[in-house]
């Protein structure tokens, strides 16, 4: 067939991509399932990204240089800068943490536990996602080695010390038939974060890349007759392939499931830490008081710039708050907040601290540098942004990464007042 | 979080034992479960004369409770359907009522605890509960009817079996208020507030931890209820109170001198909408509880119960240190025995 018609400046190839493949057309192509970090569209592109377009203001006046300066008797450096923090009940060498990965293929068990080792090196938190656990099994049959989850906490566990660092192990809603939370809470393989306050469960309210909408994978179809006691899938990809879509939701909340939620965890799991993971909704300042209010340890909001896994181009381009419209919204807060979303240098990760960020969370990135170098990839980006972080900091005349505020950046005009009628 | 909990009066808790023989054989172990035969048999004479109905339990299901405080439970591969033990039987008390007004179970339950309960000495991973149930009745009455069925059942043993009690060591004289039925009452509130006020941690949110209740029952010299846990300790079916949002129409009931919980009760939620939000607000998936909630769409009778646990009972009954010497084959959770 020969296309015969043109449309100069109207988006054909898309078009025209949408009528030879129908419903599939919908997702990014199939071939690069498994290979593909997804998430928005390039921040050029992203007119609401607040975080590309402020920029990081030094004042002339520093008070609290003047103070280093008396504390050490010398003239502070960058170098002086201290990155240590405390995320979310855990202490840790950087204000940095690795998200969890979705669970796609993306996040194979060999670049998981590379990043659990580097991750522990670094002395920085680790996040496993609870799709590990319903889609690959929590503990592996005799002979094919530990499973992804298990082997990601002893992966962890053997390279950190004793002080900083932690995992935070998630569930949602839609996965509680896996239980994670029981089965971790109670495994031997445990004892050692329990014992040292350094486990916590996160529940995922939901994901930047999908908010709203829940963990969507490809799965073959014999594949997905094993699992079609838990999970609901649908053959947008055509009847004539092999591929099916798992679908879910990512479970009702309303400010009392949430509140209630969390009281149970709290209940439940009192050896445990309790963080939980919102998605960014235009309701996402009233959800992060909601959950502090019940007792969260920690509140990650994973911006639209955000995600890993498999997701519809219409969510990666169209759906959920900039991060830092979420941290705009939110605002100051004397409680833990953790960002995540398109986080891969020191500049970015300076503005959410500055926004009310204690901590920002490593996805893609992660994901890309043990993909890079399974010994040292993440412990050379971390150290890489670590060094951006204390040359900024440095900047700004303060020498803590929790002293920053939001008088370090300027926000495009316009965006305050945006925030304040949110 | 994982200290050892003292045992009652102080006392330290024997080993376990290393075979089935040297527990079985141990006089005190033979006369612990004399009386714990007793006690069996003074709750059923007791019930069945009030109109009670026993029935069988059922020990494997599709659902069942899902348990607080990490306890984990049993999966089965039921002909290629996931199934579980029965942690508690009580969806199953409540549909059990569309035959019969007033049931009771002696009921098996598995519960992986988590791995610091097997100091607590009142954990067990396989235990047994005297599960009721009664049709359109309040908390009050299930409370009523547990003072009564505890008070019965300590009378039986302190009348019919005297010589195992003074073979255990047990001192009658420390039933004198139980027998009379004499049980207090307090509220999770100001349980919470007095255990602050001794200096203990405990979360005003929370569930009263293992060594709270181990505090609380020791300060008392008669068993008591503690009644109004918070929105969050507990499973989906202890209904709220519509009065006072957050609070639950249930209750616990406490053994004295140390010994802790000895039951849980409730006035339980029925109506189905509310069971779904509730699930959900405890992080259950509907769907798992598909026959049970295709009963309560069509309706499931209101009701209150309790759960009394056996091991727990026969333990404070006879004075043992140890939930666990309550048991024939008992199994502490993470220790591989008989």
């Amino acid at each position: 067939m020969s296309a015969v018609l043109t449309a100069a400046g109207f988006p054909e190839e898309q078009v025209r991509h949408r009528a030879r493949n129908g419903e599939a057309a919908v997702f990014p192509s199939l071939e690069s399932y498994g290979t593909g970090l997804l998430g928005a569209a390039p921040a050029a592109h992203y007119p609401y990204d607040l975080l590309e377009r402020a920029r990081i203001v030094p004042p002339v006046f520093m008070p609290e240089r003047l103070k280093k300066l008396i504390d050490l008797a010398r003239e502070p450096l960058y170098t002086d800068v201290e990155l240590d923090t405390v995320i979310g009940g855990f202490t840790s060498r950087l204000p940095l943490y690795v998200s969890a990965f979705g669970s796609t293929r993306v996040a194979s068990r060999d670049l998981g536990e590379a990043a659990g080792r580097q991750a522990g090196r670094l002395g920085i938190p680790m996040v496993v996602g609870e799709n590990v656990v319903p889609v690959n099994g929590y503990r592996a049959s005799s002979g094919s080695g530990v499973s992804p989850l298990l082997g990601r906490i002893a992966a962890y566990t053997a390279a950190a010390g004793e002080e900083y660092g932690g995992v935070v192990v998630q569930q949602s809603t839609e996965d509680a038939d896996a239980e994670v939370w029981n089965l971790v809470y109670s495994d031997p393989v445990s004892e050692p974060l329990l014992a040292s306050g350094r486990l916590a469960f996160e529940l995922k309210v939901g994901q930047g890349a999908k908010p709203g909408l829940g963990g969507l994978t490809v799965l073959g179809r014999e594949a997905a007759g094993r699992v079609a006691e838990q999970y609901a899938t649908d053959a947008v990809f055509g009847a004539d392939t092999d591929a099916v879509l798992r679908i879910s939701s990512p479970g009702t909340f309303t400010e009392e499931i949430l509140r209630q939620q969390i009281r149970l965890m709290r209940n439940n799991f009192p050896r445990v830490r309790v963080w939980v993971k919102l998605h960014p909704g235009r309701d996402v300042a009233l959800a992060a008081a909601t959950a502090w209010a019940a007792g969260a340890d920690s509140v990650t909001v994973d911006g639209a710039e955000g995600g890993t896994a498999w997701a519809p181009h219409a969510f990666l381009g169209q759906v959920g708050l900039p991060l830092g419209e979420c941290l705009a919204r939110i605002g100051p807060t004397g409680h833990c907040l953790l960002a995540s979303g398109r986080m891969w240098e020191g500049g970015r990760a300076t503005k959410a601290l500055a926004l009310g960020a204690r901590a920002v969370g490593l996805g893609r990135a992660a994901l890309l540098a043990v993909d890079e170098d399974a010994d040292a990839g993440l412990v050379r980006l971390a150290e890489s942004i670590a060094l951006e972080l204390r040359l900024l900091i440095s900047s700004l005349g303060k020498y803590r990464a929790n002293a920053l505020d939001a008088d370090d950046v300027l926000l495009p005009s316009g965006a305050a007042f945006a925030s304040r009628t949110g | 979080m994982t200290s050892t909990i003292a045992a009652p009066d102080g006392r330290t808790a024997p080993s376990f034992p290393a075979s089935p023989d040297a527990h079985l054989s141990a006089e005190p172990t033979r006369a612990t479960l004399r009386v714990q035969s007793r006690m069996l048999a003074a709750t059923r004479a007791f019930l069945t004369g009030q109109g009670f109905q026993e029935l069988l339990p059922p020990v494997i299901g599709p659902v069942t409770d899902p348990g607080i405080r990490g306890s984990k439970q049993v999966d089965i591969d039921f002909y290629g359907h996931k199934y579980k033990l029965m942690t508690s039987a009580i969806l199953y008390k409540q549909a059990s009522l569309l035959a019969f007004d007033k049931i009771f179970y002696i009921a098996p339950n598995v519960r992986l605890e988590p791995l610091e309960t097997a100091v607590t000495h009142r954990h067990l991973a396989e235990f047994h509960q005297i599960d009721v149930e009664i049709r359109d009745a309040r908390r009050d009455d299930a409370m009523e009817l547990a003072e009564r069925l505890v008070a019965y059942v300590v009378a039986e043993v302190v009348r019919e079996m005297p010589g195992d009690l003074e073979l255990l060591g047990r001192d009658k004289d420390a039933f004198r208020e139980v027998v009379r039925g004499a049980f207090g009452r307090t509220t999770h509130a100001a349980a919470t507030a007095d255990l602050v006020a001794l200096g203990h941690p405990q979360d005003p949110g929370a569930e009263i931890d293992w060594e709270g209740e181990e505090i609380l029952s020791a300060k008392s010299s008669r068993p008591f209820f503690v009644v109004d846990y918070p929105k969050g300790s507990r499973g989906f079916y202890d209904q709220e109170d519509a009065e006072r949002r957050g609070v639950l129409r249930n209750f616990d009931l406490i053994a004295p001198e140390g010994y802790g919980e000895l039951a849980s009760g409730s006035e339980r939620e029925h109506v189905y909408a509310a069971l779904v939000t509730r699930m959900r607000e405890t992080g259950e998936n509907p769907a798992k509880y598909g026959w049970y909630l295709d009963l309560a769409r069509r309706g499931i009778p209101a009701s209150s119960g309790f759960g009394i646990g056996l091991e727990r009972f026969t333990r404070y009954v006879t004075g043992r240190t140890a939930a666990w010497e309550a048991s024939a084959y008992p199994k502490l959770p993470g220790v591989v025995s008989a």
